[in-house]
């Protein structure tokens, strides 16, 4: 059981990082480069419309048919596709930490001369790390729970053992609470502690 | 009509906002309550209309007593009207909606009735135009007048104000005091809480400084401008006449 | 020809599992507001004992996968209790009760932004606490609560392709079936995947309109 609580980690923090590359510089071109918008919105409708177990047997089974490698990798494809979920959903959250941090922190620091990109790397990116705790706390979560989705396609996480005892022992009730358990214990203490340490961030800078 | 008796309310067991205060008004009587900021006026407004119930001491209405144990507190509540700092409408309501919703919930009258009654409230205020407004589309001068028309609508034995013009831009202030001074005219009993001297000169009966939670000096209104007694009231005064002057 | 032509003759199945995706979504959507009504309710007046119980409830629903939720519902309950299963049953009972475990925090932190004030108004008027919740504090907290409804709307609609790991035949359940009979997987799949594109199009179409219809004139709420 625990070899699969490895996998359902890495997957979810895999995952949380890929959002992270790429979700964090679509958020600051859809807000400075307002002609690219429309591409960021269609990546955003749907790869936040569409169930991610759909996508996942999707690329699986029907892309993986042409792209052997590497979309029949099981454990690949899960990250694939949680991370571009997550990539979308973290777009949202920082746009809106954006939003809320307000235009002067760029007007001040393109007036001290630094370029668009320096200004965003320097200035805004801090910022808006700080801001967007609770919303990247509450994704890492989610990511957690979405792992789940990849044992269909075979990737031994959690739910795969879990369902791998129950066909060995045909006990249908303690391996699925053990699995609850586990779960719970994934998802609530590092998401409460990134909160935390977001507000307390927050005081201390006077946010 | 109304009485208080050794009031008593503490907050957090260091701040004591209500100290041991009795106060009587009657009928048709205008009497208003001052002091420096934190004093704990609000609190003793929010206790005499039972809003906040102290911990200790008697509220009276009409001789019935407020503060006993099984005393129905929604029906005394209905015959208080209160007016709040920051007007608390309710924002899902247009105008003529906030001031009918005592009306038809509480009173239980019809739909017509409610409207009739309502209506006259908000002609009374001077907002008749507005009433299909929503608090939101109002300035806080005109939010203020409606909160005084929900007050009013149920024919309350006493109007109990909470700082009304505090909480508005100075441009906004002389409407609510023209709504008070009208109210005043017609005998409505007042217990309010403000700052604004000229017109608690104008219109109340006594004044009464409140400071650190107990009533330091009462006496009609001339008594605190031409000669306070207490040192507290003698200061207080002083530094509003200097601040007046400046501005 | 169309590469979808070939899924013509499996219309029917395609749209009898997307009746039934459309079926749990509204069932778990709007039971689960009244539960989230309720509980976020009981929370703030119920008492210690309440409170700690809406709490399990409420971390049992957010922090497992909703997998691990059908599976207790189907398995485990009834393993336990010795209960019949039904796999309807089990859908639509999870849903709502998941949905109602989220929107309680909706319904909450709704009325937890207006309750203070309103309440005190409620009261100045009359009014008893019951009244005043039914008729000042929900109205404007519903109001608040719709921009995180209609999310939690979509967020529905993508859970309940979990149905198909129980064996029900959702939507996605049908393009399973017909990944197993025809060759053509990629094709299916993308096909299933507009579909729910579309459901959820509209309903964030409907979500919006709803909210443009119900909100306070003069007052937006940032979603």
């Amino acid at each position: 059981m625990l070899g699969g609580v490895t996998t359902t980690l890495a997957i979810s923090i895999f995952s949380l990082l890929l959002g992270l590359a790429i979700g964090l510089p679509l958020a600051f071109i859809r807000t400075y480069e307002k002609s690219l918008g429309f591409f960021v919105d269609v990546f955003e409708k749907v790869f936040r419309g569409i169930p991610e177990l759909v996508l996942m047997l999707l690329f699986f089974f029907g892309v993986g048919m042409y792209f052997r490698f590497p979309f029949k990798i099981a454990l690949f494809t899960a990250v694939f596709v949680l991370g571009l979920r997550s990539a979308a959903n973290q777009s949202q959250i920082f746009r809106g930490a954006i939003r809320g941090i307000g235009e002067e922190q760029m007007v001040a620091a393109r007036s001290l001369g630094l370029s668009r990109f320096r200004s965003i790397v320097h200035v805004m990116i801090p910022q808006v790390f700080i801001f967007s705790t609770p919303g990247l706390g509450s994704e890492y979560a989610l990511l957690v729970k979405d792992s789940s989705y990849a044992f269909v396609i075979g990737v031994l996480d959690i739910m795969f053992t879990t369902d791998m005892i129950r066909k060995a022992t045909f006990d249908f009730v303690a391996p699925y609470i053990a699995a609850a358990f586990l779960y719970i214990l994934l998802t609530f203490p590092i998401a409460t502690w990134f909160d935390t340490w977001g507000s307390r961030r927050k005081k201390t800078l006077g946010l | 009509m109304m009485e208080c008796r050794h009031l008593w309310k503490t907050y957090e067991k260091h701040l004591i906002a209500v100290k041991d205060v009795s106060l009587q008004i009657k009928e048709g009587e205008i009497k208003l309550i001052f002091g420096p900021s934190g004093s704990g006026k609000s609190t003793f407004l929010r206790c005499m209309a039972m809003l906040t119930i102290p911990e200790k001491g008697d509220v009276f209405l009409r001789e019935e007593c407020l503060t006993k144990p099984g005393v129905n507190l929604n029906v005394a509540r209905a015959r208080i009207g209160f007016v709040f700092q920051h007007i608390y409408l309710f924002r899902h309501l247009t105008a003529l909606g906030n001031v009918e919703l005592a009306l038809r919930r509480v009173l239980k009258l019809s739909k017509e009735e409610a409207r009739e009654r309502a209506s006259g409230a908000l002609r009374e205020v001077k907002m008749e135009e507005w009433a299909h407004h929503y608090p939101a589309q109002l300035s806080g001068g005109q939010q203020q007048r409606v909160g005084i028309a929900r007050a009013l609508a149920r024919n309350p034995d006493i109007i109990l104000l909470d700082e009304p013009t505090s909480a508005l831009d100075p441009e906004l202030i002389g409407e609510v005091i023209d709504t008070l001074r009208d109210l005043a005219k017609k005998g409505t009993t007042m217990l309010i809480v403000s700052h604004e001297m000229p017109f608690a000169r104008e219109v109340a009966e006594e004044m009464i400084f409140y400071d650190e939670g107990t009533i330091v000096e009462t006496g009609p209104p001339e008594q605190f401008f031409t000669n306070p007694q207490s040192e507290r009231a003698k200061k207080f005064m002083t530094r509003l006449i200097m601040k007046t002057k400046r501005e | 020809m169309l590469p979808f032509e070939f899924l013509f003759e499996y219309l029917p199945l395609v749209l009898n599992g997307l009746i039934l995706t459309v079926e749990v979504t509204l069932f778990g959507i709007f039971v689960g507001l009244a539960l989230g009504i309720v509980l976020a309710i009981g929370d703030m007046h119920g008492g210690k004992v309440v409170s700690t119980l809406i709490r399990f409830y409420v971390e049992f629903f957010r922090g497992t996968p909703i997998i691990v939720q059908l599976f207790m519902f189907q398995y485990v309950i009834p393993g336990m209790l010795h209960l019949p299963t039904n796999t309807y049953v089990t859908a639509f009972s999870v849903f709502a009760l998941n949905s109602g475990a989220y929107q309680k925090g909706y319904v909450k932190g709704a009325m937890e932004a207006v309750f203070e004030d309103q309440m005190m108004a409620g009261l100045s008027i009359g009014m008893s606490k019951v009244q005043t919740i039914f008729y000042v504090v929900l109205p404007q907290a519903l109001r608040i609560v719709i921009p995180a409804w209609s999310n939690e709307f979509c967020s529905l609609t993508k859970s309940t392709a979990a149905l198909a790991i129980i064996g029900l035949l959702d939507l996605t359940g049908a393009g399973w079936q017909i990944m197993g009979i025809k060759y053509r997987v990629l094709e299916t799949w993308v096909f299933v995947a507009i579909i729910y594109l579309i459901w959820i199009t509209i309903v964030a179409k409907i979500a919006d309109t709803v909210y443009e219809r119900k909100k306070i004139p003069g007052i937006e709420i940032s979603a």
